[in-house]
């Protein structure tokens, strides 16, 4: 290896050429893209058929998204919902489940099936050029599986060790344990991958009951989206969909959807897990609907929150090394979602993070934030957004969300300027209408020795649950004794 | 880069007779049209507009890599690539992650055997922002005792991280060790716990002045920018970095051929054992590495795959088994490694492998599978390519490491065009016993009893 001497005198030379300049130029003005128009046609059973053009690569993302998901899941049986989506891949009444993964194989391509809140969705991805048999095989596991049972014990045997493991996390626990506190039995209190219990209470006739119920033409939306022409695609869509008969059945009233009780009181609740080594701390409440007026106020507001320069993370990482990261999200679904902050701390510190979570809360709802802290908050959505949008799955899932939640289509068109045109009074009334810290639920996992006088000092209502008695079944959360 | 995953294929399939047969893709490969500019200190800029989503891609690749490690400071391209993220000339450390995480982009490096890379993807109106900030670590970096020696400490963790703690770690580590004996691709890009401890501060200052100059770097810029607005910030920025007038160091050693079988058995922490073979195979811009590429693809890529079929559904020997053609710069290697089930004999599966790659050498592939390995391959390609990040990527690398940018737009029908016969013909070519190299990593545990090792 050739040594170099004169190296002081090369760095000052190459130093001085951009010495004129020592702080980052700003920022230009935002440069704004007109996004593909989606076109739509409804086909006479009742299916909404969505096609959007993009040229630029020769791929083709096809997505059939049905109306409903995990909140559909009848009582005591958690999980139908994923399990019958994850179910579709393995097998039909033409396809053996080998047969399917070594077609889609062959097509260059991955078929995933898979359950939310608030709908499923089974989606494929390949060539342009393989675009009718690609939405065969979609076609076929949606309309014709066959859930035979040797597949569905050995799923139910996978979600079984999942969940379980999750179980002994207590980030995981935090979230299903919030879930329930802030929910109850409504629509989106249970774990959407199911509990030990209620998995093992599901039945292949449950399973067929909700494909017969939800699965229907009149229930789903076809996107199609990608290197393709809208008239090839509707006529893929004609070909493989347009003899999908639709039930005379009525498609079952989605239960009424969740209703806060404004006598519901905040509850605290520790789970005491001794051989925790870190504790999970969530803060919850309701938040809103993806219909609300206050939509792009709610996510700015949150973004403000949330991500590595937002106020949390701010305050509990970086100002005072409590957590590797904390953050918040606000879930906007068809009824209204939650708002969860939350972090993971040392045990000893998990009163301390609650407070900062309430306390950084409450501060957004007091005052607005300036225009310097706020600009850059709107422009990590704005990018995670766009950055979204460069590939055709992100353009495809972006349009079903709005066509499921009955949002106008132009608005992928609208995202940035709506997201822009937030103010910071417009951040500080939404925090303090919206997002009230007194009403919020705490949740707590961890080794509670470490943290419970602290925590009762500043609260009188704490409730403990070791985690050996937790049962994520029931409302009280707590394993009845007699069982 | 230095931790490949394996691969976990949990989904059980077989290849069963298919009425199905898969059709060559007829679609026309994109062609990604770019500017191709060098500015007088050696500079050299691709970019390539695309208004799709407001956002874009910038990349620093500068052409040296591990194998550039200097003489008993194994690891020290990457310690170094680490440093580049610190203080420089006017950022404060860590501030790269201030100028794209908060305003909604994301910013990274990795440094490879022959080229190390900077990225960022940011909203487009930051572009100027980010070209300032590249310029500004290219021309000089502040280091000091203190964030050196803090960064080695990183770094010696994430070779624990990588190496020592996975417990295949140091089989993957040992494996591209042994396969050569003189290049310096024999020396693992993480490097080791010594050589990282003798690294000194001033080794820093003169690495980067050795190679980071503007001669050895390619800017490449991909999505929602005006070319002539581009050029202007360029020329602002980047030209008037001085060219320093000594020569570029380059590697010059040259990996002798393989003459005869090569046989290693190492011990580690794992609790099952490994085989893992591997074979030379030519430089990555050899017109070989495009059916080198198919035969990975057939013999393990997805569960319909020739090795996962016969080795882990059919004979059941192993849990998982990777086929990967790790294609370099100047040689590359062939690379399949197998993780044992339970009770299975290291030379079972030995046997079991080398009777996978007679039979692609005995018969030709028939066009159903040939054409599966072309579709997926293509189809993992065309996605990558999606992203301004993507396509800003294979832009880099085939100008960088393939020289020339046009190969971006040439290779994929390239790969279209590769038939049975050729498959064929590099399976019989590279795939020899002379070309081998065999190594079976066992439990320490099995050290006492010899029990496994027959």
């Amino acid at each position: 290896m050739i040594r170099f001497t004169k190296l002081l005198s090369v760095m000052l030379l190459m130093v001085a050429a951009v010495y004129g300049q020592t702080s980052p130029p700003p920022p230009s003005q935002p440069r704004s893209v007109e996004f593909p128009k989606p076109v739509e046609q409804l086909l006479p059973n009742g299916l909404r058929v969505i096609v959007v053009e993009r040229h630029n690569t020769p791929l083709v993302t096809v997505s059939l998204v049905i109306k409903n998901g995990g909140e559909v899941d009848p009582p005591r049986l958690a999980g139908v919902a994923d399990l019958t989506a994850n179910l579709l891949t393995k097998g039909t009444t033409t396809r053996t489940a080998t047969k399917i993964a070594n077609e889609v194989e062959s097509l260059g391509g991955m078929l995933n099936a898979v359950a939310q809140w608030d709908a499923t969705s089974v989606s494929v991805e390949v060539m342009s050029d393989k675009l009718a048999p690609a939405t065969a095989i979609l076609a076929d596991v949606v309309r014709r599986p066959t859930f035979k049972f040797d597949e569905i014990e050995r799923l139910r045997q996978q979600y079984l060790d999942t969940v379980t493991l999750s179980l002994d996390e207590p980030s995981s626990i935090a979230r299903f344990v919030g879930a329930k506190v802030l929910f109850g039995d409504d629509l989106y209190g249970h774990p959407i991958l199911g509990t030990p219990e209620s998995l093992k209470r599901i039945k292949q006739t449950d399973i067929v009951r909700m494909h017969r119920q939800y699965y229907r033409p009149d229930n789903a939306i076809l996107v199609i989206g990608g290197d393709i022409s809208s008239a090839d695609s509707f006529n893929v869509a004609k070909r493989f969909f347009g003899d999908w008969i639709k039930p005379k059945t009525r498609i079952p009233a989605v239960p009424a959807a969740y209703q806060p009780d404004p006598q519901k009181k905040s509850r605290v609740v520790v789970i005491d897990k001794p051989d925790a080594g870190q504790a999970a701390v969530y803060l919850l409440r309701r938040g809103i609907d993806r219909k609300d007026a206050d939509y792009y106020r709610g996510i700015v507001s949150n973004s403000v929150l949330s991500g590595y320069s937002g106020r949390l993370n701010q305050e509990i990482r970086i100002k005072r090394g409590l957590s590797y990261g904390a953050g918040s999200s606000l879930e906007a679904r068809r009824g209204v979602g939650p708002y969860v902050a939350s972090a993971q701390t040392k045990n000893e510190s998990a009163v301390e993070v609650a407070g900062l979570l309430l306390g950084e809360v409450e501060r957004l709802a007091s005052a607005p934030p300036t225009d310097v802290e706020l600009t850059p908050r709107k422009a990590v959505l704005i990018g995670e957004f766009s950055r979204n949008m460069e590939a055709v799955n992100g353009l495809v899932s972006r349009i079903s969300s709005l066509a499921l939640y009955g949002v106008s289509l132009d608005e992928i068109n609208r995202y940035i300027e709506s997201v822009q045109s937030v103010t910071p009074e417009d951040v500080r009334q939404f925090s303090s209408s919206r997002l009230d810290a007194k009403s919020s639920d705490i949740i707590i996992v961890g080794n509670s020795k470490a943290f419970l006088p602290e925590l009762q000092k500043r609260f009188t209502n704490v409730e403990v649950i070791p985690s050996a008695d937790l049962d994520l079944n029931t409302k009280d959360l707590r394993k009845k004794k007699s069982e | 880069m230095f931790s490949k995953a394996p691969v976990l294929l949990t989904i059980v399939l077989s290849l069963l007779f298919s009425l199905h047969f898969p059709v060559a893709s007829q679609t026309r490969m994109p062609q990604i049209q770019f500017n191709d500019r060098k500015l007088t200190n050696g500079f050299r800029v691709l970019s390539a507009p695309d208004h799709s989503s407001p956002t874009v891609a910038i990349q620093v690749w500068y052409h040296v890599g591990s194998k550039d490690d200097p003489n008993r400071r194994s690891g020290f391209a990457h310690l170094f690539e680490h440093m580049m993220f610190k203080s420089t000339r006017n950022m404060k450390s860590e501030m790269m992650d201030r100028l794209t995480e908060d305003v909604g982009g994301f910013n990274n490096a990795f440094t490879a055997d022959d080229v190390t890379v900077y990225f960022e993807v940011v909203p487009s109106n930051y572009l100027e922002t980010l070209l300032w900030a590249e310029a500004d670590r290219l021309s000089g970096l502040n280091v000091d005792d203190g964030n050196f020696k803090s960064e080695r400490d990183v770094v010696k963790e994430e070779y624990r991280q990588t190496v020592l703690s996975p417990p295949y770690g140091r089989f993957e580590f040992l494996l591209q060790q042994k396969s050569f004996v003189e290049h310096p691709y024999k020396r693992p890009g993480i490097g080791s716990i010594e050589d990282l401890d003798a690294a000194l501060l001033n080794d820093v200052k003169e690495f980067h002045s050795t190679y980071y100059r503007p001669d050895n770097a390619t800017l490449v810029v991909v999505g929602d920018f005006e070319p002539k607005q581009l050029d202007a910030w360029v020329d602002k920025y980047f030209g008037a970095l001085s060219k320093p007038d000594r020569p570029l160091p380059r590697v010059q050693t040259k990996e002798p051929a393989r003459k005869g079988e090569v046989r290693f058995t190492e011990y580690g922490t794992n609790d099952l054992p490994a085989v893992g073979l591997t074979y030379l195979t030519p430089a990555q811009s050899h017109p070989d590495t495009y059916a080198l590429d198919i035969a990975q693809s057939i013999l393990g890529v997805g569960a319909s795959s020739r090795l996962y079929n016969a080795l882990v559904y059919q004979q059941q020997l192993v849990a998982e088994v990777i086929a990967s053609a790790d294609s370099r710069e100047d040689i590359s290697i062939f690379m399949i490694t197998a993780v044992l089930s339970e009770g299975k004999k290291p030379a079972d599966v030995e046997r079991s492998l080398l009777a996978e790659i007679k039979k692609l050498q005995d018969t030709p592939v028939l066009l159903a599978e040939l054409n599966k390995a072309k579709n997926q391959l293509i189809t993992s390609q065309l996605r990558e390519r999606e992203s301004n990040d993507g396509r800003a990527l294979a832009l880099g690398e085939a100008a960088v490491l393939l020289g020339n940018p046009n190969e971006v737009n040439t290779d994929l029908a390239k790969l279209q065009a590769v038939t049975s016969a050729d498959v064929q013909r590099v399976m019989r070519k590279y795939f020899t016993s002379e070309n081998r190299l065999v190594l079976h990593y066992l439990p320490e545990a099995s050290k006492s009893t010899g029990g496994a090792t027959k």
